[in-house]
């Protein structure tokens, strides 16, 4: 036994030095892991550019969708800089590559591109530190006040017949009393008439969809979980 | 106020300032970007992240770059004690530990550090004074393990390659890949997606992946500021050159050197894996000091200071014309000692 132990202690002091003389000289064999294991994490997580993910409705100034990803850090001041709070984080249902990168949400305002709030200048381009909601040079925004379109296009409203409310005959008209850019048309003279959209007309701005009573109790058609006026990004058709 | 209670506050402030300002609406930004109006100062590694991506000079990231820079050269790894929310997490993580779990990891450094200090007494050819208790104390049998080896310290070391990848990604994919998964942009991120599951009743998968990512970053890969963070790789970068407010021992009231006692008090204390007084044994060095005083606050004969410049006997290389600037200043500083010294002695 006392044998033994002397062996193990002497192989335990031995170990030591023949290591060392294997290790090598900058870099021990843990950063060497954590630096390849790091990198190869990383680089597969850059992959995800080609997976791509969900279009969606950008705030102003990131219609440009891949200066967008290639700009934006995630640091949330558009989130906070919005007046309307329309501002959300992309979910991961998106797609991972936009998780947490800006989208708007219309659910219960609309975008007015700062008319009201800041004299026509939308305050999320103005805050982003990373260009990655820029307005282009040539950029005119609409103005809900004298019902130009502009032509920065966040989406086109789109009208789903089968949920919307003025296809059952119930005379709503919600979306075309809300639209600053009379880009939603009513058809049909009695009193019920039908709402179409002018797709030309139409710049993204959230009006209708804010204000659509489709999935309001009373209304709710069985399996709709979308109002029926929502606006899709365009890049979607 | 402690210290290192004093850094949880304000970290802890900062945090949740911040993430009110995030719910409320109220413009300060998070950590990644802060800033009210045009006015912002961004996350080096995000401004550097987003500028290689999109191949343009970008005002505002340049600038917060080279005012971080500036930061990192004066106070080193500051913000990493001070402003950080991982620190906070860390406190948080060693607060509900087990009593016993706590204790036997206090004891595992404890025993390392005084191990190292009695092995460096010891090759000096000093009797050192507490020695007898190593036999009862120290779970590293020296005599079979051929001593505390000291860390072979590179130029770079894991993070500057977790670094790399990160910028080397970013530049093939076009995009800042590693704020997807940046601990402190995904702390804001989890108050906020939490904040909209109850205030918007947006119910998505991102309330559970988001804070799991932390959680796998700050748990499952140890040590992650040490080994793994590459914005403190960054700091590293530039945090080497600072030479101001870094803590130096005055050795005639260090224990080690003045009564030949073993201690290694301010290894064991230290956040940032740096042993002070036997630097090449720490497995950090001085480079990374994150100014948290926790060295300062533990030493037994409070011979740590943070001076504003780092003084002579300090071991300090530094260029012939660098001495020269430095002894020039350390003369203007002794001729405000000698008249400030009586003027602090009349204060107490």
């Amino acid at each position: 036994m006392a044998e033994q132990k002397d062996v193990a202690a002497e192989q335990a002091a031995h170990e030591p030095s023949e290591k060392r003389a294997h290790e090598p000289m900058s870099m021990s064999r843990r950063s060497l892991f954590i630096g390849v294991g790091s990198t190869a994490a990383l680089l597969g997580l850059g992959a995800l550019r080609y997976a791509g993910h969900t279009p969606l409705n950008r705030p102003p100034g990131g219609q440009d969708e891949s200066a967008l990803v290639s700009a934006c850090i995630r640091c949330e001041r558009c989130y906070e800089a919005c007046p309307r709070k329309i501002i959300i984080p992309a979910s991961i249902e998106d797609g991972l590559l936009g998780m947490r990168s800006p989208q708007l949400d219309f659910s219960s305002n609309y975008c007015d591109f700062c008319r009201e709030e800041n004299g026509g200048v939308p305050l999320c381009t103005q805050v982003c530190p990373t260009n990655a909601l820029q307005l282009p040079a040539d950029a005119e925004l609409g103005n809900p006040e004298t019902g130009e379109r502009g032509n920065v296009i966040i989406g086109i409203a789109k009208i789903d017949e089968y949920s919307c409310l003025a296809f059952r005959d119930t005379g709503c008209r919600a979306c075309y009393d809300a639209c600053k850019y009379d880009a939603i048309r009513l058809e049909g003279t009695d009193t019920n008439p039908r709402v179409y959209v002018e797709a030309d007309k139409c710049n993204g701005c959230g009006a209708c969809e804010s204000v659509c009573k489709s999935l309001s109790a009373g209304s709710i058609v069985s399996g709709a979980t979308y109002r029926a006026i929502i606006v899709e990004p365009v890049e979607a058709e | 106020m402690k210290t290192k209670n004093l850094r949880t506050f304000i970290a802890a402030a900062i945090f949740v300032v911040l993430a009110a300002g995030l719910i409320l609406g109220v413009s300060f930004g998070t950590l990644s970007g802060f800033g009210w109006g045009d006015f912002s100062l961004l996350c080096p590694l995000g401004a550097l992240g987003t500028m290689i991506a999109t191949k343009t000079m970008i005002p505002r990231a340049l600038i917060s770059l080279v005012a971080m820079i500036l930061f990192f050269v004066v106070l080193g790894r500051a913000f990493c004690a001070w402003a950080c929310p991982v620190g906070v997490f860390d406190r948080l993580r060693a607060f509900f530990r087990s009593p016993k779990k706590r204790k036997e990891l206090e004891q595992a450094k404890h025993d390392e550090m005084l191990a190292i200090s009695r092995q460096e007494l010891e090759a000096k050819g000093v009797s050192v004074k507490n020695a007898a208790a190593s036999e009862e104390g120290c779970t590293h049998n020296c005599m079979t393990c051929g001593g505390c080896k000291p860390v072979k310290h590179g130029k770079l070391d894991s993070r500057h390659a977790v670094l790399g990848g990160a910028l080397l990604s970013t530049a093939i994919f076009g995009f800042p890949v590693f704020c997807l998964v940046c601990p402190v942009g995904l702390t804001f991120a989890t108050v906020l997606v939490v904040w909209r599951l109850f205030s918007a009743g947006d119910v998505t998968w991102s309330v559970i992946l988001i804070p799991a990512l932390l959680v796998v970053e700050l748990v499952l890969l140890r040590k992650w500021c040490t080994r793994f963070c590459p914005l403190a790789g960054l700091m590293n970068l530039f945090s080497r050159f600072s030479k101001t407010w870094v803590p130096t021992i005055d050795d005639s009231k260090c224990l080690e050197t003045a009564k030949e006692s073993a201690c290694g008090r301010c290894a064991m204390a230290c956040e940032a894996d740096i042993n002070i007084r036997h630097p090449e044994f720490g497995e950090r060095t001085m480079a990374d000091c994150t100014r948290c005083r926790a060295c300062v606050d533990a030493c037994p004969t409070k011979a740590i200071s943070m001076p504003f410049l780092v003084r002579a006997g300090h071991k300090v290389t530094l260029a012939d014309a660098e001495q020269e600037v430095l002894e020039g200043v350390q003369q203007v500083e002794r001729s405000v000692e000698t008249v400030l010294n009586p003027l602090d002695k009349a204060g107490e």
